[in-house]
């Protein structure tokens, strides 16, 4: 399980809300290190804690105990305003619904995370083109997301991702919303991603046919890491590469 | 500027909903500068001034007020007996005469409402008029002098000449209405410039005087019955408060004007007073009108702005995602509603200073001595501060709830 050049870390986290007087565990004491440069897996069922660990681990949310590490950075210990600073410069966020702003074009939507780097307009450009050139987009850039296919708003999504060229990649089942052709489009492009600029890659999947893109899975139920073997019905090894 | 590009599209994105809270913005916002400025313009001719300020003398006890002719003439020296009284600076002495130009059938069109006056005070006495443009000055001054050569000569306002659909050079008749007997032929011999006497006319007090004088000669010596009444005002300008105190003490402890008793009050507490009967009125403008008017506004974009926050969580939170602070979204919220409720005053007040003042002449809404209401120089300002002040205050519930939303909650409602 350790890995010499480990970015991620999890330790012992539990996340659990109240319902009432009633404690509902989402997360029970999750373990869980993950590789620079790697293409990491993430399945379960609907309801195994999946989101809320990629939330945990993109700052979004807080654990209600344990720590994620990040590089050197606890961020379960940061607070609100200190987390938006470091998801600004550390988190790519694909979603599996793109969620691009309608009222800009993509390279506004991928502008947007620079706006908040000091950067001066000409950089936040060179930038900007930069990722809609990898994602084999820059011929669209003035288009809005109306105007795109629903594989090429993803690569938009993934461009926006990649812009402020973080240290982790998190994609919530990135090709959860594309036809096929489109969604071993998106693969390929990740498997780029990480092959060529050597991101760190944490994807949330329900595909079978998208997890073996990964270097490494986890299977995760009732808010603990399984064995791949003890899911049946999920025929993914757990050490793909 | 990056943040106020994108506060700029999300206005444009749902124009419909923009306009529409804009319109009831537009709306609210000529309400408030229409109410401001009647209001605005009443605080400034009851504001007392510290110099040059001008008294009214007046019947104590009666409405209208009715002195004697008599009156005038120590009246206008602030009733100085001795070397040692105060004197006032200047002085004018009104007498109001009402007519007709057609008896038989008479309409406001066909009458005419005269200050009988002094021609020379008007440019010294007379509110506004006193400080005229080089070229108003010059016609007015014109016309004044006139006046002083034929004192059948009258001044009109431009809308009472345009009722009466008479030209400067034309001569009227008018029946008199209070002066009952007393018809007087008259030469227009000029107008006023264009803003707070325009339904004004004045004519030569000597003229009414004389014709006062000469009626018990055609009456078997049997006065009119306005003859010992046909002082209605007099005005005086002293120097500051202190003068003023000693001239109202002056007219106040002397034996001479007993019988009617009269009073001395400062222009703005006379019109002061004589506001009182619109207390009311005012109260309810001031109190309950504008201040409703800007609940509306505020209501309105609340609601809108809430409807399109509503709309937008999930953008909201994936701005959270890409590391937008809430203190960044909730500036967003704010700033488009600022921006929208902004220009909406902008528009309206702008709109509403070039209609009301250039086009149509005033907001006609006689009360007091009024006829009409331009609409005050800082609705220019005060009106894009109203229209965003508002939509500042009814976007502070939504612009609140966007910076709050919780993205993990936003994205477990949709995966």
């Amino acid at each position: 399980m350790g890995h010499d050049n480990t970015i991620l870390r999890v330790t012992d986290v539990h996340k659990y809300f109240r319902r009432g007087s009633e404690r509902v565990d989402v997360l029970s004491g999750l373990n869980l290190e993950v590789g620079e440069g790697e293409f990491f897996g993430l399945m379960g069922p609907s309801g195994s804690g999946k989101t809320t660990l990629l939330n945990l681990i993109a700052g979004l949310d807080v654990p209600s105990e344990g720590e994620v590490w990040v590089g050197s950075n606890c961020i379960s210990r940061m607070s609100e305003s200190q987390l938006a600073t470091w998801r600004t410069r550390n988190i790519g966020f694909v979603f599996q619904f793109y969620h691009l702003l309608p009222v800009l074009s993509a390279f506004e939507n991928v502008e947007l995370p620079l706006l908040l780097l000091p950067l001066s307009a000409g950089q936040r450009r060179q930038q900007v083109e930069t990722a809609l050139d990898l994602v084999g987009l820059k011929d669209r850039m003035w288009h809005r997301p109306g105007q795109l296919s629903g594989g090429q708003q993803q690569r938009v999504g993934i461009a926006r991702a990649i812009v402020t060229d973080p240290l982790l990649i998190v994609a919530d089942e990135p090709t959860g919303d594309l036809d096929a052709k489109s969604a071993v489009e998106i693969l390929d492009l990740l498997e780029e991603l990480r092959s060529g600029l050597e991101k760190t890659i944490i994807m949330v999947t329900h595909d079978p046919r998208a997890a073996r893109r990964c270097d490494r899975v986890r299977h995760l139920d009732k808010g603990q890491v399984v064995d791949g073997s003890a899911l049946q019905g999920e025929h993914v090894e757990e050490h793909v590469g | 500027m990056k943040l106020l590009g994108l506060m700029l599209k999300n206005i444009r994105r749902n124009w419909i909903a923009s306009i529409l809270a804009s319109a009831a913005t537009i709306m609210l916002v000529l309400m408030v500068t229409l109410v401001w400025s009647v209001l605005s313009f009443l605080d400034q001719v009851t504001a007392e001034k510290s110099k040059d300020l001008k008294a009214i003398i007046t019947e104590r006890w009666q409405i209208p007020s009715q002195m004697p002719y008599s009156y005038a003439a120590t009246l206008t020296e602030g009733a100085a007996r001795t070397d040692d009284d105060i004197r006032p600076i200047d002085s004018m002495t009104w007498s109001f005469y009402g007519g007709t130009t057609d008896i038989k059938n008479r309409t406001l069109d066909n009458t005419l409402f005269a200050f009988a006056m002094e021609p020379q005070k008007l440019r010294t006495m007379m509110d506004d008029l006193d400080s005229l443009p080089p070229d108003q000055a010059a016609e007015l001054d014109a016309a004044i002098a006139k006046m002083d050569e034929n004192r059948l000569g009258t001044i009109v306002g431009l809308d009472r000449l345009e009722a009466l659909g008479k030209r400067v050079g034309d001569r009227i008749k008018l029946f008199g209405i209070n002066y009952r007997g007393i018809d007087l032929e008259l030469e227009i011999v000029g107008t006023f410039p264009r803003g707070r006497y325009d339904k004004s006319a004045v004519i030569h007090r000597d003229y009414l005087n004389a014709a006062v004088d000469a009626w018990p000669r055609e009456h078997n010596g049997e006065e009119h019955p306005l003859a010992q009444k046909s002082l209605n005002l007099v005005w005086i300008k002293v120097p500051d408060s202190d003068a003023f105190q000693k001239v109202a003490d002056q007219i106040s402890s002397s034996p001479y004007y007993s019988s009617p008793a009269v009073k001395c009050e400062t222009a703005s507490s006379g019109i002061g007073s004589f506001l009182d009967a619109y207390r009311d009125l005012i109260w309810g403008m001031r109190y309950l009108l504008a201040p409703a008017c800007l609940a509306t506004v505020a209501v309105v974009m609340s609601i809108a702005i809430g409807i399109g926050v509503r709309k937008r969580q999930m953008e909201l939170a994936v701005m959270k995602v890409l590391g937008f602070r809430p203190r960044q979204i909730l500036i967003m919220v704010l700033g488009e509603s600022l921006l929208l409720g902004t220009a909406a005053g902008l528009i309206s007040s702008w709109a509403t200073w070039y209609l009301v003042n250039n086009l149509l002449g005033g907001i006609p809404f006689p009360i007091a001595f009024f006829p009409s209401f331009m609409i005050d120089d800082g609705a220019l300002w005060w009106g894009p501060a109203v229209g965003g002040g508002a939509a500042l205050l009814g976007s502070v519930w939504p612009a609140w709830s966007a910076c709050r939303v919780k993205v993990s909650e936003v994205f477990s409602k949709v995966t």
